[in-house]
């Protein structure tokens, strides 16, 4: 069963890195950070947010701040 | 290069932290945990949203309304219930937003941070005004015997030592760095425990069940003499034990109590700006300054 991650805790996060706000992938199970270039994975609704942990992003999967 | 800043070794704290939970000796996590649990039922106010670091059970409390918990490790998390709230994250580099919560609270991760003044600033940011931090972490006193057995042994049998037990903060320094990270009406105390034991390698043994085996960097990974253990058994028995042939080990409980600052709060008045003379309250003559006092 997957859960989904608690509102409130989605609601606080920020990129560990930069501190700059998340993009939440919920297909992916993912939270963007595109200034870090970092994909954190969501496990079982957990938000992991080492760096060591994370995902390198590709170029196009990044969007620039509007 | 080395890296000075680099004293603790994050895998390995996690490992242990990991060992912890499989371990039947958190009694000392246990005591820390019904410890905040009473600082917190006194304090006249409650809070929204609080993050937990390091509980590894469940931590429910009246003063609190919604729970995160936070650790380094999925393993050190509590079970998962219908709706959990975890996070998994370094609060060394904590990834919360500034001004989000209303508490949060440490049991004993904080002796084992590279950058603790770092840490503390996070935390404080993490914050929202008038917004609480407890801390819980072991002090300098803790395991100065094992230390002083240990190092006394290896001077003995290789003519130098090597670092075992960690670098604890001393309750001043702690004090000092609550004030340094911004934090406002910092309460800092500790506790001195007392655990007895038959030898010191039954105390070992409980240091590695808390979770609590050496993490640093710089630790000895290559095996231990047992020329080394023996002759520290033998320096501890000698040098501390009781009447009745067991061992003492020390263990220093830091509480740090510290409020995100805000207007509310008490604050200190403008120099200049009391009401009443100190003298007349003490019924005597003012001496204005640059006149000396008379022997």
């Amino acid at each position: 069963m997957t859960h989904d991650v608690d509102p409130k805790l989605l609601e606080i996060l920020v990129c560990p890195l930069t501190h700059t706000t998340l993009r939440y992938d919920r297909t992916a199970q993912e939270l963007i950070s595109d200034k870090a270039k970092l994909a954190f994975p969501i496990r079982d609704g957990i938000p992991i947010m080492l760096v060591d942990e994370a995902r390198p992003l590709e170029d196009k999967e990044i969007k620039k701040a509007r | 290069m080395k890296n000075d800043m680099h004293i603790f070794d994050l895998n390995a704290v996690r490992r242990n932290r990991e060992r912890a939970m499989r371990g039947d000796a958190n009694f000392l996590h246990d005591w820390c945990l019904d410890n905040v649990k009473e600082r917190l039922a006194v304090i006249k106010r409650e809070f929204d949203t609080a993050l937990i670091s390091g509980a590894r059970d469940s931590f429910n409390h009246e003063k609190i309304g919604h729970t995160i918990h936070l650790d380094l490790s999925q393993k050190t998390l509590p079970a998962q219930n219908a709706h959990p709230a975890h996070l998994i994250c370094d609060e060394e580099t904590l990834p919360l937003r500034m001004n989000s919560a209303d508490a949060l609270i440490d049991i004993l991760s904080l002796h084992t941070k590279n950058d603790l003044p770092g840490t503390l600033i996070q935390i404080n940011r993490a914050l929202k005004p008038d917004g609480l931090f407890v801390g819980t972490l072991f002090g300098g006193e803790t395991l100065f015997e094992l230390r002083k057995s240990l190092t006394h042994a290896e001077m003995q049998c290789r003519n130098g030592a090597r670092p075992r037990v960690y670098p604890f903060v001393d309750k001043q320094q702690m004090g000092a760095l609550m004030q340094r990270a911004g934090f406002a009406l910092p309460v800092i105390d500790s506790e001195l425990i007392t655990v007895s034991y038959s030898d010191m390698f039954s105390l070992m043994r409980d240091v590695r069940h808390m979770g609590e085996a050496s993490a640093l960097h710089d630790r000895t990974k290559s095996f231990t003499g047992r020329d080394i253990f023996m002759t520290a058994a033998e320096y501890y028995h000698n040098t501390f034990a009781e009447t009745d042939g067991r061992i003492p080990a020390t263990f220093e409980i830091i509480f740090v109590l510290g409020w995100s600052p805000h207007e509310s709060q008490q604050q200190p008045l403008k120099p200049g700006s009391a009401e009443v003379r100190l003298a007349d309250l003490l019924n005597t003559t003012e001496i204005t300054t640059g006149e000396k006092a008379k022997p």
